[in-house]
């Protein structure tokens, strides 16, 4: 703070400060408090830290993956990519996002303007709806895949699932309804329209064309891959680490790290595939520890925002309603938070887990519907205070309709302490998700580090220490990275304990 | 102050209703509802008995009724004040309740001849004479037993007679070509068939006549069984529960968690078992919790800046970043394995042995020294201890630390210091004084977050706890069970909040809730 104070002039007369001398070093709120998290050694690794799980998380199906990336028949000279044919849905979303949505992102100001793009911030949101829009389409599609097979759907629906045209006619569909809602949804801005729309616009062709292409499972067979490469007719490439977290062998069954596979497992002795080292070893079901933790990044940094997000988004509507009316809407809805606060979040989160379908989806859903009283809590002290204030008071006054006075007049000056909060929650999210998993209630078919440190202390009484330390430690440093942002934002910005700390 | 705690235990009330209805409807949104594993835990068995068993315990646990009925039913066992008849308790805890009444067969003008209900409770026993004849108490509970058995075979057999007569109603209904008798799910619609005439000619006609036959004999045999039981429960051949308030309508008795099928026994027997362990490893685990907080809040409080100030602080944000999880396999595999240190034990609350021990150290039975029972319970929970402590004083201690530093900068400690008062005496009496509220208040947080992470140090170490409990009813989705120990967790919670309350308005004369 200091150092940049000494860089301006040492005074500026009124005058000046008219013309705009000064105006450029001037901060808003959220740029200051940003700098001052920043600003901080603690913070920085922390934000490395997340930088490289969502790295792994983005980059997973490409870095890890049983799947070669490149295979070529000698005879015949035909070539093809194994792995990209078998990227789901969401690994194309993810990659496309991540390959148009960072330059997007992170293209400086002045190169921004000049093609007619907005400042970062608002760049930052669309990116953010966009790829919500995408996520929710897919997420729906696969529903209704999933159902269209289903033998309990309704007969003509599943006869119409089996012609090739379906995937593609109900993927648009679906893309097209998520498209004309999140064009409702934000309305008109004023800058950057264009951009918006070609946002949606984008993002509503990468989730089709992903969600239709993609359409059913397929089934897998990795072993002929091998068999090929061993025939020596094929030439293959794999990727950085040959195992995908789903490929198990009977024969690979908990390797310590560092182990080459032939020198363990007889029958793979003079094959390619006993030269592959497994550089983290091999858990109880003979699955490449590695490739597991890697693609478990994608569970835990999408479990903690989501679920934050959905926690914020339920406690602050709740908070905003309860804080703003008081009275008998406030005591009836608190004995609402009171329910949710009188028994221990995990309790609700073991009972709920336990009886609801063991998927992704399902278990964000979970853990945001039950951890929303703090948030709502928050909201509620803050929209006591403000609604008594002249601002509000002047905007009802104007007549401007509750959704307006609510969430544009009082949300922003009362977000602040529940935003502090969510860094906390996330890191909440992420210890219940891993808690859950170890408890063997985590969702199916997904690697995750909670699944991982469960196999340590196995059935057979024995202790595995790469399965304890390996898993264990990601979850740690991953939940410490976001306590330590959470304080460094609470230093940030609440100048009473700024005042407190020195 | 009574008062105000008299307002708030009845404000309990609302909330333990709502928690078990969440719960309740947790439930009963599982895919599968409430019965799914109770079906599948019967195992192998033949059709006919799979079958039996089902409709048993659909009717046992009233899963046909709407989630709200089936709520309904199980707030009035749980409710002080309840309806009807005084239950009866056997010696086992479990309690007994009236029979319920047999539902009358469906359809019986359709295919038969209506079935005389009140000829066959008659015909049952003989008015003049005991049902349970025995020569004392114990022979007369023992014959109970046998005719409650009785009843409710017959009753599960009439049950499973009206599924046959249902199937071969559709039979029926798909061999007339009448998909408008069906509904969506393929069942039989009976108010349809009820106003139609018989086709004698239909090919599953026979099919049906002989299922309306099982079904008059079944019905018949339940319903002289249930009129047997229910003249047996008059007799009363146990001690009954609570008192009567209007007799017959009204009495008043202890809440009555049910059975926990899948452990045969009685909830309130089981929670009885668990909860005592679950609250003692909470309560060793507070005081050690505070007694670590808040010296080394005053400490890093007192010196703020210093390399200890910084050193502590980032400390309690890494230990409070361990997952309990991680703490706890670490814990098991390096410090409990034989592979490793092996220096504590594995698992349980005390040794197979030490039930025999005397409780302190010395010289045992079997003449060789042992540590006695009470250090092989504190040796039992060291490590389950330690890992539900330290998570919760490195959130206290960081409080202890903002709580004294607001203080630190207020205008009565500058006149204090200005005074010439000591600085011990000023951070002891004057800033601490005023920074223990805070801590009553966090209370509040860490107290939940502890009886959770109780569940999960629970399950690691193999303490039998309320953790243990709820998830061993989990996997076998065991309602009561699972019920009632959410219920239990939620007293316990909801009443520590409130002590802390009080506490709160203890420690500050200014605070008072009238």
């Amino acid at each position: 703070m200091s150092k940049q104070l000494t860089k301006e002039p040492a005074s500026i007369s009124g005058i000046e400060a008219m013309r705009g001398v000064g105006a450029a070093h001037a901060k808003g709120f959220w740029a200051d408090a940003w700098d001052r998290v920043v600003g901080r050694f603690g913070a920085r690794i922390a934000l490395a830290w997340i930088g490289t799980i969502a790295f792994f998380a983005v980059l997973a199906p490409v870095l890890a993956n049983a799947h070669p990336i490149y295979r070529k028949n000698l005879e015949t000279g035909v070539w093809d990519s194994p792995l990209w044919q078998n990227l789901t849905s969401v690994d194309i979303a993810l990659l496309a996002g991540a390959l148009f949505g960072l330059p997007f992102v992170c293209m400086p100001l002045g190169a921004a303007m000049r093609v007619g793009m907005p400042e970062r911030s608002s760049r930052l949101l669309m990116l953010l709806l966009g790829a919500v829009q995408a996520g929710l389409t897919i997420v729906i599609s696969t529903g209704v895949s999933a159902w269209s097979r289903d033998s309990e759907s309704v007969t003509w629906i599943r006869e119409l699932a089996r012609s090739s045209s379906f995937p593609w006619m109900a993927a648009s569909t679906v893309g097209v309804v998520m498209a004309i809602l999140a064009a409702i949804m934000v309305g008109r801005p004023a800058t950057g329209a264009r951009m918006r729309w070609l946002v949606i616009v984008l993002a509503a062709m990468v989730a089709i064309g992903a969600s239709a292409s993609r359409w059913s499972d397929r089934l897998v067979n990795f072993d002929i891959y091998d068999t090929q490469e061993s025939s020596g007719k094929y030439d293959i490439v794999y990727t950085l680490v040959p195992f995908s977290p789903e490929f198990g062998r009977s024969d690979t069954y908990v390797f310590p790290p560092m182990t080459t596979l032939g020198e363990r497992a007889p029958a793979m002795k003079g094959r390619p595939i006993g030269q592959r080292i497994v550089l983290l070893g091999t858990d109880a079901l003979g699955k490449d520890v590695l490739s597991q933790m890697m693609w478990a990044c994608r569970l835990s940094i999408s479990i903690g925002l989501v679920s934050t997000g959905i926690s914020v988004l339920i406690g602050v509507s709740i908070g905003a309603i309860m804080g703003f009316f008081g009275g008998w809407v406030d005591l009836l809805l608190f004995r609402v938070v009171e329910i949710f606060m009188a028994i221990p979040v995990l309790f609700l989160l073991i009972v709920a887990a336990a009886v609801l379908p063991r998927n992704t989806y399902m278990m964000m859903a979970i853990i945001g519907c039950v951890s929303w009283t703090g948030a709502a809590r928050f909201t509620r002290a803050e929209f006591y205070k403000l609604r008594k204030q002249d601002f509000v008071q002047g905007a009802q006054a104007a007549g401007l309709p509750l959704r307006s006075v609510l969430f544009r007049h009082m949300l922003p000056n009362g977000v602040t302490p529940v935003l502090v909060d969510a860094s906390f929650a996330v890191a909440a999210a992420i210890i219940a998700e891993a808690t859950l998993s170890y408890l063997g209630l985590g969702p199916d078919g997904q690697s995750s580090w909670g699944k991982l440190l469960s196999s340590a202390t196995g059935t057979t009484g024995t202790f595995v220490w790469w399965l304890a330390i390996f898993p264990g430690l990601a979850i740690f440093l991953t939940v410490l990275s976001y306590n330590m942002l959470g304080e460094a934002m609470r230093d940030a910005i609440d100048p009473k304990l700024r005042k407190a700390a020195h | 102050m009574l008062n105000y705690i008299v307002r708030r235990v009845l404000f309990m009330i609302p909330t333990l209703i709502g928690i078990t209805f969440v719960v309740f409807l947790l439930l009963a949104l599982s895919p599968g509802g409430i019965g799914a594993a109770l079906s599948v835990s019967g195992g192998q068995q033949d059709a006919s008995k799979a079958a039996i068993l089902q409709v048993y315990l659909e009717d046992r646990y009233g899963l046909n009724d709407p989630v709200i009925v089936q709520y309904g039913r199980w707030m009035h066992r749980i409710s002080p004040l309840k309806f009807g008849t005084r239950d009866q308790v056997t010696p086992a805890g479990e309690r007994l309740q009236e029979p319920k009444d047999i539902p009358a067969p469906p359809l019986s003008a359709f295919a038969g001849a209506i079935v005389d209900r009140a000829a066959i409770e008659a015909a049952a026993c003989d008015p003049n004479q005991l049902v349970l004849r025995g020569a004392n108490e114990i022979e007369c509970q023992r014959n109970y037993r046998k005719i409650a058995n009785d009843a409710l075979t017959a009753r599960s057999k009439y049950l499973a007679a009206r599924r046959g007569f249902e199937s071969a109603l559709v039979d029926y209904a798909n061999a007339a070509k009448r998909p408008d008798l069906l509904d969506r799910k393929g069942k039989i619609i009976m108010t349809r068939l009820e106003t139609e005439v018989p086709d004698q000619a239909n090919a599953a006609w026979p099919k049906v006549e002989v299922a309306a036959k099982d079904l008059r004999e079944a019905f018949a045999r339940a319903v002289a069984s249930r009129q047997v039981l229910a003249r047996a429960f008059a007799e009363r051949p146990f001690p009954e529960a609570g008192f009567t308030v209007i007799p017959g309508i009204l009495w008043v008795g202890t809440p009555d968690l049910g059975t926990a099928f899948s452990k045969s026994r009685p909830v309130t027997g089981l929670l009885l078992d668990a909860l005592p362990v679950t609250l003692l490893i909470n309560f060793i685990a507070f005081p050690i919790i505070y007694l670590i907080a808040i010296p080394s809040g005053i400490l890093a409080s007192a010196r703020a800046g210093s390399w200890f100030d910084k050193l502590s602080g980032a400390t309690y944000v890494a230990l409070w970043s361990i997952p309990t999880v991680w703490a706890g396999v670490l814990a098991v595999g390096y410090l409990a394995n034989n592979q490793y240190l092996g220096m504590f034990p594995v698992s349980g609350l005390h040794d197979r042995a030490a039930e025999s021990w005397t409780f302190l150290p010395g010289l045992q039975v079997d003449g060789v020294w042992h540590m006695g029972w009470l250090l092989d319970v504190t040796w039992h929970m060291v490590l389950p201890v330690s890992c539900l402590v330290y998570g919760g004083f490195a959130v206290l201690s960081k409080q202890t630390r903002a709580a004294m530093l607001d203080n630190f900068s207020a205008d009565y400690v500058r006149t204090a210091k200005a005074k010439g008062v000591s600085r011990k005496d000023v951070v002891i009496h004057h800033v601490f004084r005023n920074s223990l509220l805070p801590l009553i208040t966090m209370f509040v947080t860490v107290f939940p977050a502890t009886l959770a992470g109780s569940v999960v140090i629970e399950r690691i170490f193999s303490v039998p706890g309320m953790g243990s409990l709820m998830l061993d009813a989990i996997a076998q989705r065991d309602r009561e069970l699972i019920l009632a120990d959410t219920f239990m967790i939620a007293v316990v919670n909801l009443g520590a909040l409130l002590l802390a309350d009080i506490l709160y308005a203890v420690a500050d004369p200014r605070v008072s809730y009238e």
